[in-house]
């Protein structure tokens, strides 16, 4: 890390590939809300006030198969119960903070600067509150601009979802990767995958992404205080190797 | 403008903000109750398994399911690959950048030209 990088600078780089990804998701998500009868200004709302790629998408497809108002809101309902969990597992980071703090926080809080800033969180030790609400504010700048852009563009873009949808995969991936720690990890993601599409088929919502969650973190949180207590020489509780050294620098840093 | 929806834009004005709403309460109250209280141990100790299983979750699911529910069973190997190669690179690299670059690449290839 380089010394007497101002604060701006140095959150805005943590933050630059996720802006970077945002930018063709966010020109579709316009494109899309645009077909979908959103004029510029509303669509410039949305992404600040709903700021999820997904539920943007989800909307903008419902409205163009004219689905009445209240299944909308409902499906919306479901598809951001899991920021519940979010919110939870990053809470001991923001202990101690004022109200309007919380708010302003989870007011712009998603998936993806909720996956930069847990990664952050968990691996630097300096890594401030006051940082992380700063990275929730760039991405959602270079959200709502990528919105408005497409939104202007409208349909001059033609645009394959499902490419565009996979930086997002591709950054989750990268998380999930960071965050692997010990064998154990390795199962929970096996599970969590399995329990996964399980549970989507079965409930056809997004629901099933929180139940799949929820059953895969608790799993792994008993079987790790088993065999803690019991089996503490287990090849689960095993470091997973990491080839550049650098996560391992960030445990010892962390103590 | 022309729109394809029933809707006017009053509506979607509401809509917007009623979304707005349901958005947030799941965001604000659960952080709001975790940071004023104390918090036990176990539930730090499990909460430290959320984000690997919501991760792999999000992956498994714009990898493997469809929009309405189902399990892909074709058109999704190009994707399937670009996720082990995305995964090897985060691996080896630990970098974001290269991920997501190389991640979208590898999709493009696979999906825009080999049409897999």
């Amino acid at each position: 890390m380089k010394k007497n990088e101002p604060n701006w600078l140095m959150v805005l780089r943590t933050v630059m590939p996720l802006g970077l990804s945002y930018i063709p998701i966010g020109l579709a998500c316009g494109v899309l809300l645009h077909a979908a009868g959103f004029n510029h200004l509303l669509t410039a709302l949305i992404s600040v006030l709903v700021f999820s790629g997904g539920a943007q998408f989800l909307i903008a497809s419902m409205l163009t198969i004219n689905a009445p108002m209240t299944t909308i809101i409902l499906m919306m309902f479901f598809l951001e119960l899991r920021y519940a969990l979010l919110g939870s597992s990053l809470s001991r980071y923001l202990k101690g903070q004022k109200l309007p703090f919380i708010f302003f926080f989870a007011f712009s809080m998603n998936d993806e600067n909720y996956a930069v800033n847990y990664l952050k969180f968990a691996t630097d030790k300096h890594w401030k509150p006051s940082q992380a609400i700063l990275v929730e504010h760039y991405s959602l700048l270079f959200w709502t601009v990528s919105n408005i852009v497409g939104s202007l563009i409208g349909s001059a873009l033609t645009i394959n979802l499902s490419v565009v949808d996979f930086a997002l995969t591709a950054l989750f991936i990268y998380m999930a990767i960071m965050q692997t720690k010990s064998r154990l990890t390795i199962l929970v993601c096996a599970l969590s995958g399995v329990l996964t599409i399980f549970f989507l088929v079965l409930m056809k919502s997004t629901l099933g992404l929180v139940v799949a969650t929820l059953l895969a973190s608790l799993t792994g949180y008993f079987i790790e205080r088993h065999l803690i207590t019991h089996k503490p020489e287990s090849h689960l509780l095993y470091k997973v190797h990491d080839p550049t050294g650098q996560s391992a620098m960030e445990e010892d840093s962390d103590k | 403008m022309q729109s394809v929806s029933s809707m006017s834009s009053l509506d979607h004005f509401w809509l917007v903000i009623f979304c707005a709403i349901v958005a947030f309460i799941p965001r604000f109250f659960p952080l709001l109750f975790f940071t004023k209280r104390k918090i036990p141990e176990w539930f730090n100790e499990w909460m430290r398994f959320v984000p690997v299983s919501l991760f792999t979750a999000l992956v498994v699911k714009s990898v493997f399911i469809d929009s309405k529910y189902q399990i892909m069973t074709s058109g999704n190997l190009g994707m399937i690959i670009s996720a082990i190669i995305v995964g090897f690179i985060a691996f080896r690299t630990r970098s974001m950048t290269l991920s997501v670059v190389i991640g979208l690449v590898s999709v493009m290839i696979f999906v825009l030209v080999l049409h897999i």
